[in-house]
């Protein structure tokens, strides 16, 4: 059995690189789940919004993001897109952290595509008449949406939302291969000069597990919190 | 774009077959169908045990299950890749990791969904099943599963396209499958990534979404079968 | 002996005789008829695969072959990522490492180096047009470099200034500078000099070098017969002309390169 040292990992420059890498993470999984949850909204509006164009480019949208692998959608945006756009863009993003940013817009739309089709079923699941109540009294689509249907559609989808800020949180993973120093790359880089890859390994997996078992807390308190919320009225 | 395609389409779709080992899109493919089929009989009984009413025999399989599902797929490969050799007691080939580490994702998340397929036959059949002599394993074996397995084949097939998407994490191994071919024909090229990552994206879309359409159609023809003869469900 | 003990001694007994059986690697490869030899992928001239014939060829993967051939075996040929090239060899999994290797006391802690067969220095490549002059001008800089790699290490410590951002492999780490997401891009000088060669002026390399790199095979630790056979081989291929023949068919005048071998092979000892 070989030695296991966790003392050599948590210390000095190892132990700032493991706690700097666990701050991205959670940066970016914050960063993209807000951005992600309203490109959620904003899709599902387009999908049930009735008007034919705007329904194809929803179904396009959710399509590309839900039939391309996450690694291969970081790595368009992150070498892909750049190449395309004008030189002056290209500057200004480096300039500004381009490593967070290009993942940042991959994984929000990422999400955004998913969620869009959680918030789609809670919606499904409200009767038709709902929407076509709130149009009699007078609102428009975006209104009815806004103040009638999303909400309720929201506790609806709770369970699978909750699934798939899961499934965030586990794929900023990706961003390590494009050199974004959140938590896998931060294990990756100790390991590789400590050579002490289960000490480093295990450091990583204890923080993945405790987001998630967070996270699947956080989701089920809510769910419980919305189900008593309507209960009492 | 049609240059790249004609220069090393051979190179992404086959790899360096037949003078070398399978790559590129016919390895995706292989790794993807591999996992499935090996995986498929340990969640089968990952999602027995989970159902099960004896407690011992729950508490591990959810423990497993947790444990499995809060960490990314890329932490899971790195696992396999490191205890996999440890416990075989020789090395393995990055593939061989690959298809480990698919096989304990896939046991976890198709566990589950062999956990609802089961869960969602009636209680009222296993109940008539226990009335007429049968032991648990029985029911469980002639009645439960044959009909659960069959509605579940939708799920299965989603499975199929989640481990298509994942089998694309074995760039970071050095697993010659599609994106580490595209990342070569990439390696070569250098001034044409955007070009290059276009093909890739475009040739998983295709692969995933025609899949994704026959779950569509399987899914259809399930429901439609299932409300068209409620009493042959009920008899099987 | 009754039952029951040869019954205890039996476990002991094969693990004993699969210790000896494991014991001598190079007796290993020479009955499995293979050598397993590990290179980079994706590293012209090193070890890159050739689109038209899709296979690998390069400097490395020469080596590896007339490495084979004087051991009297075959070669299984297996690219590797720059981050795995250490754990591959401690797990066991390849048998020789040819994939600019270079030497330090803490890698030779881990592995097992064989004699130094090229040397090279380490350089840094910037864009020309950034007027980047030497390594001060790097302070607050980005500089990408490869994962595990000893350009990433003397980065850190040469340049402590500048902020390292590593990649999975060489041609990400210089797209990366390509698209100016980075300001350097740390690489030997060998493994670089095609990015430079191909941009026609639009990249170039620092004056200035990181380390001077002595580069060797990697074997796995606690095989002397197979670190002498790899030296021996490799002390024949110097001497017979073979070593310096294959330098100049990837790196020589007639190439784009245009890199001389200075120091021969050099045995590990002098370092």
């Amino acid at each position: 059995m070989p030695d296991f040292n966790f003392g050599a990992v948590l210390q000095g420059r190892y132990l700032d690189w493991l706690i700097a890498g666990a701050c991205k993470t959670l940066l970016l999984f914050f960063a993209a789940w807000i951005s992600g949850f309203l490109i959620g909204l904003l899709v599902v509006s387009l999908r049930e919004s009735r008007a034919r164009p705007l329904e194809l480019l929803a179904k396009a949208f959710v399509g590309y993001h839900r039939n391309v692998p996450g690694l291969v959608q970081v790595f368009i945006w992150y070498f892909g897109v750049p190449q395309i756009l004008p030189e002056a863009w290209q500057a200004w993003i480096n300039d500004h952290g381009s490593e967070f940013f290009l993942v940042w817009i991959a994984l929000s739309l990422n999400a955004g595509a998913y969620m869009s089709e959680d918030l789609r079923s809670g919606v499904r699941s409200l009767p038709p008449t709902q929407l076509e109540a709130a149009r009699a009294l007078g609102m428009t689509f975006v209104q009815a949406m806004r103040v009638v249907i999303l909400p309720q559609a929201l506790r609806v989808a709770l369970p699978p939302l909750t699934n798939q800020s899961l499934s965030l949180f586990k794929s900023t993973s990706l961003a390590m291969a494009i050199g974004f120093a959140e938590m896998t790359y931060a294990a990756h880089q100790v390991e590789n000069e400590s050579f002490r890859t289960f000490e480093t390994f295990a450091i990583a997996s204890v923080f993945y597990w405790a987001g998630s078992f967070l996270l699947m807390w956080l989701g089920h308190a809510c769910s419980v919190k919305l189900k008593a919320g309507r209960a009492a009225r | 774009m049609i240059e790249i395609l004609r220069d090393y389409g051979v190179l992404l779709l086959v790899g360096q077959f037949p003078n070398g080992p399978l790559g590129g899109l016919a390895l995706t493919l292989c790794l993807a169908i591999t996992g499935l089929i090996a995986s498929f009989p340990l969640a089968v009984l990952m999602g027995i045990a989970r159902t099960s009413p004896i407690a011992a025999i729950r508490a591990p399989a959810t423990a497993i299950v947790y444990v499995v599902r809060g960490l990314p797929v890329l932490m899971l490969i790195f696992w396999a890749y490191f205890i996999v050799p440890i416990l075989v007691g020789h090395s393995v080939s990055g593939t061989t990791t690959l298809i480990c580490a698919l096989v304990i994702y896939e046991l976890a998340f198709m566990g589950e969904v062999v956990r609802a397929g089961i869960e969602a036959i009636p209680a009222g059949q296993v109940e008539a099943a226990r009335s007429l002599g049968m032991t648990y394993g029985q029911a469980m074996r002639k009645v439960v599963l044959p009909q659960a397995l069959v509605h579940m084949t939708p799920s299965i097939l989603s499975q199929l396209i989640n481990l298509i998407k994942n089998t694309s994490l074995g760039y970071i191994i050095s697993v010659n499958e599609l994106t580490y071919a595209a990342y070569q024909v990439n390696a070569q090229l250098l001034t044409k990534p955007f070009e290059v990552y276009l093909i890739l994206a475009v040739t998983y879309f295709v692969i995933c979404w025609l899949l994704s359409l026959c779950v569509n159609r399987l899914e259809k023809k399930l429901n439609r079968s299932s409300t068209r003869n409620p009493t042959k469900e009920a008899t099987a | 002996m009754n039952r029951f003990t040869f019954a205890r001694m039996l476990p002991l007994a094969l693990c004993l005789i699969a210790t000896m059986a494991h014991a001598n690697r190079l007796d290993e490869i020479k009955a499995r008829g293979k050598l397993v030899c590990a290179t980079l992928s994706g590293s012209e001239p090193l070890a890159y695969q050739d689109p038209a014939s899709r296979q690998y060829i390069g400097f490395d993967v020469d080596t590896c072959s007339a490495l084979a051939k004087r051991l009297g075996v075959q070669l299984e040929h297996r690219p590797i990522s720059v981050e795995a090239r250490i754990p591959e060899l401690s797990l066991g999994r390849v048998d020789v490492v040819a994939a600019a290797m270079g030497y330090t006391k803490e890698r030779a802690e881990q592995i097992a180096f064989s004699d130094i067969h090229y040397q090279i220095p380490l350089k840094v490549m910037v864009s020309s047009k950034s007027g980047i002059k030497n390594f001060a001008e790097l302070s607050g800089k980005k500089v990408s470099a490869n994962k595990g790699s000893t350009p990433e290490l003397y980065t850190r410590s040469k340049i402590p200034a500048a902020e390292v951002v590593t990649y999975q492999d060489s041609p990400t780490a210089f797209l990366a500078l390509q698209q100016g997401k980075v300001q350097g891009f740390a690489v030997a000088q060998a493994a670089g000099a095609r990015f430079v060669e191909g941009s026609d002026g639009k990249f170039v390399f620092l004056d200035e070098s990181l380390a001077y790199e002595p580069t060797g095979l990697g074997v796995k630790k606690g095989e002397p017969e197979l670190l002498a056979a790899v030296n021996n081989a490799l002390k024949d291929m110097e001497s017979s002309g073979e070593l310096e023949a294959m330098w100049n068919k990837w790196f020589g005048p007639s190439t784009k390169f245009k890199i001389v071998r200075e120091k021969k092979l050099t045995p590990l000892s002098a370092f």
